[in-house]
Protein backbone atom coordinates (compact mmCIF):
# COMPACT_ATOMS: atom_id res chain seq x y z
CA UNK A 1 0.00 0.00 0.00
CA UNK A 2 1.54 3.73 -0.84
CA UNK A 3 0.45 6.76 1.17
CA UNK A 4 0.30 9.67 -1.18
CA UNK A 5 0.20 13.16 0.48
CA UNK A 6 -1.41 16.17 -1.02
CA UNK A 7 -0.44 19.83 0.41
CA UNK A 8 -3.10 22.51 -0.20
CA UNK A 9 -6.62 22.21 -1.20
CA UNK A 10 -6.78 24.81 -3.83
CA UNK A 11 -7.44 23.86 -7.45
CA UNK A 12 -4.13 21.63 -7.89
CA UNK A 13 -4.47 20.49 -4.60
CA UNK A 14 -7.83 19.91 -4.49
CA UNK A 15 -8.16 18.12 -8.43
CA UNK A 16 -5.09 16.31 -7.35
CA UNK A 17 -6.96 14.54 -4.18
CA UNK A 18 -9.95 13.87 -5.73
CA UNK A 19 -8.73 11.96 -8.90
CA UNK A 20 -6.03 10.42 -6.41
CA UNK A 21 -9.24 8.59 -4.77
CA UNK A 22 -10.72 7.79 -7.86
CA UNK A 23 -7.44 6.21 -9.35
CA UNK A 24 -5.23 5.49 -6.20
CA UNK A 25 -7.98 4.55 -4.10
CA UNK A 26 -8.37 1.37 -3.43
CA UNK A 27 -5.54 -0.11 -1.29
CA UNK A 28 -3.67 3.15 -1.23
CA UNK A 29 -4.32 6.01 1.06
CA UNK A 30 -4.89 9.53 0.23
CA UNK A 31 -4.08 12.77 2.79
CA UNK A 32 -4.51 16.23 2.37
CA UNK A 33 -2.92 18.93 4.19
CA UNK A 34 -4.67 22.47 4.06
CA UNK A 35 -4.37 25.13 6.78
CA UNK A 36 -8.08 25.94 5.29
CA UNK A 37 -11.11 24.56 6.34
CA UNK A 38 -12.93 25.42 3.25
CA UNK A 39 -12.35 25.45 -0.43
CA UNK A 40 -12.44 28.44 -2.53
CA UNK A 41 -13.28 28.54 -5.74
CA UNK A 42 -11.07 31.53 -6.23
CA UNK A 43 -12.48 32.95 -9.36
CA UNK A 44 -15.47 34.19 -8.07
CA UNK A 45 -13.77 36.02 -5.68
CA UNK A 46 -13.87 39.23 -8.43
CA UNK A 47 -17.28 38.77 -7.69
CA UNK A 48 -17.75 38.72 -4.24
CA UNK A 49 -15.16 42.00 -4.34
CA UNK A 50 -18.06 43.81 -5.29
CA UNK A 51 -20.97 42.53 -3.30
CA UNK A 52 -22.49 40.17 -6.65
CA UNK A 53 -21.86 36.62 -4.66
CA UNK A 54 -21.19 36.04 -0.86
CA UNK A 55 -18.44 34.31 0.58
CA UNK A 56 -20.76 31.32 1.14
CA UNK A 57 -21.64 31.15 -2.80
CA UNK A 58 -17.87 30.82 -3.17
CA UNK A 59 -16.52 28.43 -0.73
CA UNK A 60 -17.81 25.12 0.92
CA UNK A 61 -16.61 23.12 3.69
CA UNK A 62 -13.66 20.98 2.86
CA UNK A 63 -13.95 17.83 5.46
CA UNK A 64 -17.30 16.81 4.11
CA UNK A 65 -16.05 16.07 0.82
CA UNK A 66 -13.07 14.36 1.80
CA UNK A 67 -14.97 12.38 4.68
CA UNK A 68 -17.40 11.12 1.99
CA UNK A 69 -15.01 10.25 -0.68
CA UNK A 70 -12.80 8.52 2.33
CA UNK A 71 -10.23 10.83 2.13
CA UNK A 72 -7.95 11.67 5.30
CA UNK A 73 -8.14 15.50 6.05
CA UNK A 74 -5.25 17.18 8.54
CA UNK A 75 -6.34 20.58 8.76
CA UNK A 76 -2.82 21.83 9.60
CA UNK A 77 -0.12 23.90 8.00
CA UNK A 78 3.28 22.19 6.00
CA UNK A 79 6.27 23.53 7.73
CA UNK A 80 9.13 21.26 6.84
CA UNK A 81 9.65 18.77 4.46
CA UNK A 82 11.87 15.77 5.27
CA UNK A 83 12.51 13.88 1.94
CA UNK A 84 15.14 11.50 3.18
CA UNK A 85 13.50 10.76 6.50
CA UNK A 86 15.76 10.94 9.59
CA UNK A 87 17.97 9.39 11.90
CA UNK A 88 15.27 7.21 13.09
CA UNK A 89 13.39 6.95 9.98
CA UNK A 90 14.24 6.18 6.34
CA UNK A 91 10.41 7.38 5.17
CA UNK A 92 9.82 10.64 3.90
CA UNK A 93 7.72 13.35 5.81
CA UNK A 94 5.87 16.34 6.40
CA UNK A 95 6.53 18.23 9.81
CA UNK A 96 2.89 20.35 9.88
CA UNK A 97 1.08 22.20 12.77
CA UNK A 98 -2.61 21.90 13.31
CA UNK A 99 -4.66 24.90 12.36
CA UNK A 100 -8.38 23.54 13.37
CA UNK A 101 -9.63 24.48 17.04
CA UNK A 102 -9.71 21.42 17.99
CA UNK A 103 -5.56 20.79 17.78
CA UNK A 104 -4.47 24.39 16.60
CA UNK A 105 -0.74 24.37 17.60
CA UNK A 106 -0.36 20.73 17.59
CA UNK A 107 3.16 19.50 15.68
CA UNK A 108 3.02 16.09 13.94
CA UNK A 109 5.26 14.45 11.64
CA UNK A 110 3.55 12.93 8.71
CA UNK A 111 4.65 9.84 6.35
CA UNK A 112 4.71 9.52 2.79
CA UNK A 113 5.55 7.53 -0.05
CA UNK A 114 4.43 9.85 -2.53
CA UNK A 115 4.17 13.63 -2.27
CA UNK A 116 2.23 16.34 -4.72
CA UNK A 117 3.30 20.15 -3.44
CA UNK A 118 -0.01 22.02 -4.08
CA UNK A 119 0.52 24.41 -1.43
CA UNK A 120 -0.33 27.47 -3.94
CA UNK A 121 1.48 31.07 -3.28
CA UNK A 122 2.16 33.08 -0.45
CA UNK A 123 0.52 36.53 -0.99
CA UNK A 124 3.67 38.78 -0.39
CA UNK A 125 1.84 41.92 0.95
CA UNK A 126 4.85 43.00 2.75
CA UNK A 127 7.15 43.13 -0.89
CA UNK A 128 5.37 46.45 -0.96
CA UNK A 129 5.36 48.85 2.23
CA UNK A 130 1.74 50.07 2.78
CA UNK A 131 0.12 46.66 0.59
CA UNK A 132 -2.73 45.06 1.38
CA UNK A 133 -5.91 44.97 3.79
CA UNK A 134 -3.09 45.57 6.89
CA UNK A 135 -1.75 48.54 5.21
CA UNK A 136 -3.96 50.66 3.01
CA UNK A 137 -4.97 48.73 -0.21
CA UNK A 138 -7.38 46.31 -0.41
CA UNK A 139 -7.45 42.78 -2.19
CA UNK A 140 -9.64 39.85 -3.83
CA UNK A 141 -6.71 37.19 -3.42
CA UNK A 142 -9.31 35.10 -1.06
CA UNK A 143 -12.66 35.35 0.20
CA UNK A 144 -12.13 37.20 3.46
CA UNK A 145 -9.95 39.98 1.66
CA UNK A 146 -12.88 40.24 -1.24
CA UNK A 147 -15.58 40.49 1.46
CA UNK A 148 -13.56 43.56 2.85
CA UNK A 149 -13.10 44.90 -0.91
CA UNK A 150 -16.80 45.04 -1.52
CA UNK A 151 -17.89 46.70 1.88
CA UNK A 152 -14.32 49.68 1.14
CA UNK A 153 -16.70 49.81 -2.49
CA UNK A 154 -19.94 50.36 -1.29
CA UNK A 155 -18.29 53.46 1.05
CA UNK A 156 -16.63 55.67 -2.04
CA UNK A 157 -20.26 54.97 -3.42
CA UNK A 158 -21.66 56.32 -0.32
CA UNK A 159 -19.67 59.38 -0.82
CA UNK A 160 -20.25 59.62 -4.71
CA UNK A 161 -23.67 59.79 -3.94
CA UNK A 162 -23.63 63.15 -2.08
CA UNK A 163 -22.08 64.18 -5.14
CA UNK A 164 -18.04 64.35 -4.21
CA UNK A 165 -15.51 63.07 -6.89
CA UNK A 166 -13.61 59.87 -6.23
CA UNK A 167 -10.20 57.95 -7.38
CA UNK A 168 -9.72 54.54 -7.88
CA UNK A 169 -6.92 52.35 -8.54
CA UNK A 170 -7.16 49.37 -9.18
CA UNK A 171 -4.73 46.39 -10.67
CA UNK A 172 -1.24 45.20 -9.15
CA UNK A 173 0.85 46.16 -6.37
CA UNK A 174 4.51 45.07 -7.47
CA UNK A 175 6.68 44.89 -10.42
CA UNK A 176 6.77 41.48 -10.63
CA UNK A 177 3.33 40.60 -9.77
CA UNK A 178 1.12 37.88 -11.61
CA UNK A 179 -2.93 37.42 -12.07
CA UNK A 180 -3.27 41.06 -14.30
CA UNK A 181 -6.52 39.57 -15.86
CA UNK A 182 -7.78 38.99 -12.27
CA UNK A 183 -6.98 42.82 -11.49
CA UNK A 184 -8.37 43.20 -15.41
CA UNK A 185 -11.45 41.45 -14.60
CA UNK A 186 -12.30 43.60 -11.25
CA UNK A 187 -11.82 47.19 -12.59
CA UNK A 188 -14.35 46.57 -15.52
CA UNK A 189 -16.77 44.43 -12.47
CA UNK A 190 -16.35 47.85 -10.36
CA UNK A 191 -16.45 50.36 -13.22
CA UNK A 192 -20.01 47.98 -13.90
CA UNK A 193 -21.13 48.55 -10.42
CA UNK A 194 -20.12 52.33 -10.40
CA UNK A 195 -22.77 52.37 -13.76
CA UNK A 196 -25.51 50.73 -11.66
CA UNK A 197 -25.29 52.58 -8.91
CA UNK A 198 -25.55 56.08 -11.25
CA UNK A 199 -22.21 57.45 -10.37
CA UNK A 200 -20.11 55.85 -12.32
CA UNK A 201 -19.51 60.33 -13.55
CA UNK A 202 -18.27 60.90 -10.49
CA UNK A 203 -15.58 58.11 -10.54
CA UNK A 204 -11.98 58.48 -12.01
CA UNK A 205 -10.74 54.82 -12.30
CA UNK A 206 -7.17 54.12 -13.23
CA UNK A 207 -5.76 50.65 -14.19
CA UNK A 208 -2.29 50.71 -12.79
CA UNK A 209 -0.21 47.31 -13.68
CA UNK A 210 3.50 45.76 -14.68
CA UNK A 211 2.42 45.45 -18.11
CA UNK A 212 4.47 46.88 -20.59
CA UNK A 213 1.35 46.58 -22.81
CA UNK A 214 -2.60 46.68 -21.71
CA UNK A 215 -3.05 42.44 -23.05
CA UNK A 216 0.04 41.34 -21.89
CA UNK A 217 -2.16 39.62 -19.34
CA UNK A 218 1.79 38.39 -18.00
CA UNK A 219 1.68 35.75 -21.17
CA UNK A 220 3.01 38.60 -23.62
CA UNK A 221 -0.19 39.63 -24.75
CA UNK A 222 -2.19 37.32 -27.72
CA UNK A 223 -2.93 37.72 -30.91
CA UNK A 224 -6.01 36.21 -32.55
CA UNK A 225 -7.97 36.60 -35.44
CA UNK A 226 -11.29 39.03 -35.96
CA UNK A 227 -13.30 40.03 -38.64
CA UNK A 228 -10.77 38.34 -41.46
CA UNK A 229 -7.94 40.35 -39.44
CA UNK A 230 -5.12 39.33 -37.48
CA UNK A 231 -5.54 42.19 -34.59
CA UNK A 232 -3.75 42.37 -30.84
CA UNK A 233 -5.22 41.91 -27.29
CA UNK A 234 -3.35 45.62 -26.94
CA UNK A 235 -5.69 46.95 -29.57
CA UNK A 236 -8.62 44.67 -28.08
CA UNK A 237 -8.15 46.16 -24.43
CA UNK A 238 -7.35 49.51 -25.64
CA UNK A 239 -11.19 49.74 -27.21
CA UNK A 240 -12.76 48.43 -24.61
CA UNK A 241 -10.76 50.72 -21.81
CA UNK A 242 -11.79 53.60 -24.43
CA UNK A 243 -15.19 52.72 -24.43
CA UNK A 244 -15.84 52.48 -20.83
CA UNK A 245 -13.50 55.74 -20.36
CA UNK A 246 -10.55 53.54 -18.03
CA UNK A 247 -7.19 55.76 -17.57
CA UNK A 248 -4.39 52.66 -17.31
CA UNK A 249 -0.82 53.34 -15.99
CA UNK A 250 2.10 50.65 -17.44
CA UNK A 251 5.03 49.42 -17.14
CA UNK A 252 5.12 50.38 -13.30
CA UNK A 253 6.49 49.14 -10.12
CA UNK A 254 4.75 50.15 -7.15
CA UNK A 255 7.82 51.23 -4.47
CA UNK A 256 5.46 51.78 -1.44
CA UNK A 257 1.64 52.83 -0.45
CA UNK A 258 0.44 55.45 1.52
CA UNK A 259 -2.54 56.42 2.71
CA UNK A 260 -4.83 57.94 -0.64
CA UNK A 261 -1.68 57.40 -2.62
CA UNK A 262 -0.01 55.27 -4.49
CA UNK A 263 3.74 55.85 -5.34
CA UNK A 264 5.44 54.15 -8.37
CA UNK A 265 8.13 54.04 -10.83
CA UNK A 266 7.96 53.49 -14.62
CA UNK A 267 10.08 51.10 -16.80
CA UNK A 268 11.73 54.36 -18.19
CA UNK A 269 12.67 55.57 -14.78
CA UNK A 270 9.88 58.73 -13.95
CA UNK A 271 8.28 58.14 -10.68
CA UNK A 272 4.98 59.13 -9.60
CA UNK A 273 2.14 59.30 -7.47
CA UNK A 274 -1.69 58.04 -7.91
CA UNK A 275 -4.09 59.61 -5.12
CA UNK A 276 -6.79 57.28 -4.50
CA UNK A 277 -10.07 56.46 -2.47
CA UNK A 278 -10.54 53.11 -3.16
CA UNK A 279 -7.51 50.72 -4.44
CA UNK A 280 -7.63 47.35 -4.69
CA UNK A 281 -3.86 46.31 -5.54
CA UNK A 282 -2.87 42.56 -5.88
CA UNK A 283 0.33 41.65 -4.25
CA UNK A 284 3.17 39.50 -5.37
CA UNK A 285 3.22 35.76 -5.00
CA UNK A 286 6.21 33.87 -3.78
CA UNK A 287 6.31 30.37 -2.33
CA UNK A 288 4.80 29.64 1.08
CA UNK A 289 7.08 29.53 4.17
CA UNK A 290 8.42 25.42 3.42
CA UNK A 291 11.73 24.36 4.45
CA UNK A 292 13.45 21.34 3.62
CA UNK A 293 16.03 19.22 5.13
CA UNK A 294 18.17 16.09 4.79
CA UNK A 295 18.36 13.17 6.80
CA UNK A 296 20.91 14.78 9.04
CA UNK A 297 19.06 17.28 9.68
CA UNK A 298 20.60 19.83 7.86
CA UNK A 299 18.45 22.31 5.63
CA UNK A 300 18.47 21.82 2.23
CA UNK A 301 16.16 24.30 1.15
CA UNK A 302 17.94 25.94 -1.39
CA UNK A 303 18.14 22.03 -3.07
CA UNK A 304 14.31 21.93 -3.06
CA UNK A 305 13.15 24.99 -3.71
CA UNK A 306 14.08 28.32 -6.18
CA UNK A 307 15.25 31.72 -4.65
CA UNK A 308 11.53 32.46 -5.13
CA UNK A 309 10.31 29.85 -2.67
CA UNK A 310 8.40 27.73 -5.11
CA UNK A 311 9.54 24.23 -5.75
CA UNK A 312 12.63 23.15 -8.49
CA UNK A 313 10.84 20.29 -10.72
CA UNK A 314 11.63 19.14 -14.61
CA UNK A 315 12.34 22.80 -16.04
CA UNK A 316 15.31 24.60 -17.26
CA UNK A 317 16.77 26.90 -14.42
CA UNK A 318 20.21 28.10 -16.30
CA UNK A 319 19.12 31.95 -16.50
CA UNK A 320 19.49 32.05 -19.97
CA UNK A 321 18.52 35.41 -21.28
CA UNK A 322 15.07 36.44 -22.87
CA UNK A 323 16.31 35.93 -26.44
CA UNK A 324 16.98 32.20 -25.65
CA UNK A 325 13.98 31.35 -24.37
CA UNK A 326 12.19 28.10 -25.43
CA UNK A 327 8.90 26.72 -24.88
CA UNK A 328 11.22 23.33 -23.77
CA UNK A 329 12.31 25.14 -21.55
CA UNK A 330 9.03 24.50 -19.34
CA UNK A 331 8.33 21.76 -17.05
CA UNK A 332 6.48 18.61 -18.49
CA UNK A 333 5.79 16.08 -15.66
CA UNK A 334 6.73 18.55 -12.54
CA UNK A 335 8.63 16.04 -10.96
CA UNK A 336 11.48 16.94 -8.41
CA UNK A 337 14.64 16.27 -10.18
CA UNK A 338 16.28 15.48 -6.85
CA UNK A 339 13.66 13.24 -5.25
CA UNK A 340 11.56 11.60 -7.98
CA UNK A 341 8.72 10.58 -5.45
CA UNK A 342 7.87 14.74 -5.11
CA UNK A 343 5.43 16.41 -7.57
CA UNK A 344 5.09 20.64 -7.74
CA UNK A 345 1.72 21.37 -9.57
CA UNK A 346 0.08 24.65 -9.88
CA UNK A 347 1.28 27.97 -8.46
CA UNK A 348 3.56 26.14 -6.13
CA UNK A 349 5.87 24.73 -9.04
CA UNK A 350 8.93 27.15 -9.79
CA UNK A 351 8.20 28.40 -13.23
CA UNK A 352 11.98 28.54 -15.79
CA UNK A 353 11.19 32.66 -15.93
CA UNK A 354 8.30 34.81 -17.28
CA UNK A 355 6.34 34.73 -20.27
CA UNK A 356 6.09 37.80 -21.16
CA UNK A 357 9.48 40.25 -21.83
CA UNK A 358 10.78 41.27 -18.59
CA UNK A 359 11.89 44.93 -17.95
CA UNK A 360 14.17 46.89 -16.17
CA UNK A 361 14.05 50.37 -15.02
CA UNK A 362 17.16 52.89 -15.28
CA UNK A 363 17.33 52.17 -12.03
CA UNK A 364 17.66 48.75 -12.16
CA UNK A 365 13.91 48.03 -10.70
CA UNK A 366 12.50 44.39 -12.21
CA UNK A 367 9.28 45.13 -13.86
CA UNK A 368 8.43 41.53 -15.06
CA UNK A 369 4.93 40.19 -14.77
CA UNK A 370 5.42 36.57 -13.38
CA UNK A 371 4.15 33.38 -15.28
CA UNK A 372 0.29 33.24 -14.42
CA UNK A 373 -0.50 29.11 -13.76
CA UNK A 374 -3.85 29.26 -12.16
CA UNK A 375 -6.88 27.38 -13.24
CA UNK A 376 -7.29 24.87 -15.90
CA UNK A 377 -3.35 24.78 -16.04
CA UNK A 378 -3.22 23.87 -12.13
CA UNK A 379 -6.27 21.78 -12.29
CA UNK A 380 -4.49 19.38 -15.24
CA UNK A 381 -1.04 19.40 -13.51
CA UNK A 382 -2.96 18.21 -9.94
CA UNK A 383 -4.57 15.28 -12.43
CA UNK A 384 -1.32 14.64 -13.90
CA UNK A 385 0.78 14.24 -10.96
CA UNK A 386 -1.29 11.51 -9.80
CA UNK A 387 -1.57 9.73 -12.78
CA UNK A 388 2.29 9.75 -12.67
CA UNK A 389 1.93 8.04 -9.30
CA UNK A 390 -0.57 5.88 -10.70
CA UNK A 391 1.60 4.53 -12.94
CA UNK A 392 4.83 4.64 -10.53
CA UNK A 393 2.94 2.06 -8.26
CA UNK A 394 1.89 0.10 -10.89
CA UNK A 395 5.22 -0.17 -12.66
CA UNK A 396 8.13 1.07 -10.35
CA UNK A 397 10.89 3.69 -11.06
CA UNK A 398 11.00 2.99 -14.43
CA UNK A 399 7.44 3.88 -15.32
CA UNK A 400 6.94 6.63 -17.89
CA UNK A 401 5.28 9.28 -17.20
CA UNK A 402 2.51 12.12 -19.06
CA UNK A 403 3.58 15.18 -20.06
CA UNK A 404 1.41 18.71 -19.80
CA UNK A 405 3.88 21.32 -20.38
CA UNK A 406 2.58 24.84 -20.32
CA UNK A 407 3.92 25.02 -23.82
CA UNK A 408 1.62 22.05 -24.88
CA UNK A 409 -2.01 23.37 -23.15
CA UNK A 410 -4.51 26.10 -23.26
CA UNK A 411 -6.70 28.55 -20.97
CA UNK A 412 -8.99 30.23 -20.85
CA UNK A 413 -10.02 33.48 -19.30
CA UNK A 414 -13.50 35.18 -18.88
CA UNK A 415 -13.72 38.22 -17.48
CA UNK A 416 -17.23 39.03 -16.59
CA UNK A 417 -19.29 42.11 -15.05
CA UNK A 418 -22.31 41.59 -13.56
CA UNK A 419 -24.21 38.63 -11.94
CA UNK A 420 -27.74 38.25 -13.94
CA UNK A 421 -28.24 36.71 -16.93
CA UNK A 422 -29.58 39.36 -18.71
CA UNK A 423 -27.28 42.22 -17.60
CA UNK A 424 -23.84 42.04 -17.71
CA UNK A 425 -20.99 41.78 -20.17
CA UNK A 426 -16.92 39.92 -20.54
CA UNK A 427 -14.61 39.76 -22.53
CA UNK A 428 -13.66 36.54 -23.32
CA UNK A 429 -10.04 34.97 -24.53
CA UNK A 430 -8.81 31.88 -24.88
CA UNK A 431 -4.76 30.96 -25.75
CA UNK A 432 -3.21 27.78 -26.74
CA UNK A 433 -0.79 27.08 -25.86
CA UNK A 434 0.05 29.35 -22.84
CA UNK A 435 3.60 29.44 -23.42
CA UNK A 436 4.12 30.62 -27.05
CA UNK A 437 6.23 27.92 -29.06
CA UNK A 438 7.97 29.91 -31.91
CA UNK A 439 9.37 26.57 -33.52
CA UNK A 440 5.48 25.51 -33.70
CA UNK A 441 4.00 28.66 -34.14
CA UNK A 442 6.71 30.93 -35.85
CA UNK A 443 4.39 34.09 -36.82
CA UNK A 444 2.41 34.57 -33.09
CA UNK A 445 3.36 31.57 -31.24
CA UNK A 446 0.25 30.56 -30.97
CA UNK A 447 -2.34 28.82 -32.79
CA UNK A 448 -4.45 31.70 -33.86
CA UNK A 449 -7.49 29.29 -34.62
CA UNK A 450 -7.39 28.23 -30.95
CA UNK A 451 -6.57 31.50 -29.29
CA UNK A 452 -9.45 34.15 -29.56
CA UNK A 453 -11.41 36.89 -28.24
CA UNK A 454 -14.64 38.25 -27.68
CA UNK A 455 -17.09 40.55 -25.98
CA UNK A 456 -20.61 40.17 -25.05
CA UNK A 457 -22.90 38.89 -22.69
CA UNK A 458 -22.30 35.11 -24.07
CA UNK A 459 -18.74 35.26 -22.16
CA UNK A 460 -20.98 35.96 -18.96
CA UNK A 461 -23.01 33.17 -19.40
CA UNK A 462 -19.92 31.18 -19.46
CA UNK A 463 -18.18 32.68 -16.78
CA UNK A 464 -21.40 31.69 -14.63
CA UNK A 465 -21.59 28.17 -15.83
CA UNK A 466 -18.30 27.57 -15.26
CA UNK A 467 -18.69 28.89 -11.61
CA UNK A 468 -21.51 26.70 -10.49
CA UNK A 469 -19.75 23.65 -13.15
CA UNK A 470 -16.65 23.66 -11.10
CA UNK A 471 -17.95 23.84 -7.65
CA UNK A 472 -20.38 20.91 -8.39
CA UNK A 473 -17.07 19.27 -9.60
CA UNK A 474 -15.06 20.26 -6.44
CA UNK A 475 -18.15 18.94 -4.04
CA UNK A 476 -17.43 16.12 -6.06
CA UNK A 477 -21.24 15.21 -6.93
CA UNK A 478 -22.20 12.43 -9.13
CA UNK A 479 -19.95 12.49 -12.55
CA UNK A 480 -17.74 15.22 -11.02
CA UNK A 481 -14.96 13.16 -13.21
CA UNK A 482 -16.03 13.76 -16.43
CA UNK A 483 -15.95 17.36 -16.33
CA UNK A 484 -12.38 18.65 -17.56
CA UNK A 485 -10.43 20.49 -15.65
CA UNK B 1 13.72 57.00 -23.64
CA UNK B 2 10.16 57.82 -22.11
CA UNK B 3 7.43 55.87 -22.36
CA UNK B 4 4.41 56.57 -24.54
CA UNK B 5 0.99 58.12 -22.22
CA UNK B 6 -0.59 54.76 -23.00
CA UNK B 7 -3.81 56.81 -22.31
CA UNK B 8 -3.08 58.73 -25.82
CA UNK B 9 -2.95 55.21 -27.35
CA UNK B 10 -6.09 54.23 -25.40
CA UNK B 11 -7.65 57.60 -27.22
CA UNK B 12 -6.62 56.10 -30.71
CA UNK B 13 -8.44 52.88 -30.37
CA UNK B 14 -11.34 51.98 -31.96
CA UNK B 15 -14.52 52.74 -30.38
CA UNK B 16 -17.46 50.12 -30.77
CA UNK B 17 -20.72 51.40 -32.52
CA UNK B 18 -23.59 51.53 -30.93
CA UNK B 19 -24.44 48.83 -33.45
CA UNK B 20 -22.13 46.30 -32.23
CA UNK B 21 -22.76 47.57 -28.56
CA UNK B 22 -26.27 46.07 -29.55
CA UNK B 23 -25.32 43.21 -30.70
CA UNK B 24 -23.26 42.62 -27.17
CA UNK B 25 -26.26 42.61 -25.57
CA UNK B 26 -28.86 40.97 -28.20
CA UNK B 27 -30.82 37.51 -26.59
CA UNK B 28 -30.40 35.98 -30.32
CA UNK B 29 -26.97 36.86 -31.25
CA UNK B 30 -25.37 36.26 -27.83
CA UNK B 31 -27.28 32.93 -27.45
CA UNK B 32 -25.36 31.89 -30.98
CA UNK B 33 -22.04 33.22 -29.62
CA UNK B 34 -22.71 31.19 -26.48
CA UNK B 35 -22.65 27.99 -28.31
CA UNK B 36 -19.64 28.53 -30.43
CA UNK B 37 -17.46 30.36 -28.04
CA UNK B 38 -17.77 26.98 -26.06
CA UNK B 39 -17.24 24.80 -28.66
CA UNK B 40 -13.78 26.92 -29.28
CA UNK B 41 -13.11 26.50 -25.95
CA UNK B 42 -13.88 22.52 -25.78
CA UNK B 43 -11.66 22.16 -28.81
CA UNK B 44 -9.12 23.73 -26.89
CA UNK B 45 -9.46 21.63 -23.86
CA UNK B 46 -9.43 18.80 -25.95
CA UNK B 47 -5.95 19.70 -27.47
CA UNK B 48 -4.89 20.62 -23.36
CA UNK B 49 -6.32 17.33 -21.99
CA UNK B 50 -3.58 14.70 -22.74
CA UNK B 51 -1.40 13.91 -20.02
CA UNK B 52 -0.68 10.82 -20.85
CA UNK B 53 -0.77 10.94 -24.63
CA UNK B 54 3.13 11.93 -24.65
CA UNK B 55 5.48 10.48 -22.42
CA UNK B 56 8.75 10.51 -21.23
CA UNK B 57 10.77 8.34 -19.59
Amino acid sequence: MARVVILGAGVAGHTAALHAKRMLGKGNEIIVISPNSKYNWIPSNIWVGVGRMSAENVTFPLAPVYKKKGITFHQALAQEIHPEGDVSTGSGYVKVAYTDASRNGEVANIDYDYLVNATGPKLNFAATPGLGPDGHTVSVCTFGHATEAAKSLQEVIAVMKTGKRQAIAIGVGHGTCTCEGAAFEYTFNVEHELRAAGVRDLADITYITNEYELGDFGVGGLVFSQAGFQTTSKLWTESLFRERGIMAILGAHVEKIEPGAVHYELVDGTKGILNFEFAMLLPPFRGVDLKAFDKAGNEISDKLFAPSGFMKVDADYSGKPYEEWLASDWPKTYRNPLYPNIFAVGIAFAPPHQISKPRKSPNGTVIAPSPPRTGMPSGIMGKLAVMSINELIKNGPTATLGTASMADMGAACVASAGSGLRVGSAASMTMYPVVPDYIAYPNTGRSVDDTFGEIGLAGHWIKLALHYMFIYKAKARFGWFLIPE
Amino acid sequence: MAMENPNESIARAPLPTEKTLAQRQNLFIQLTRFCAINLKMIKMIRKGHHPMERRVK
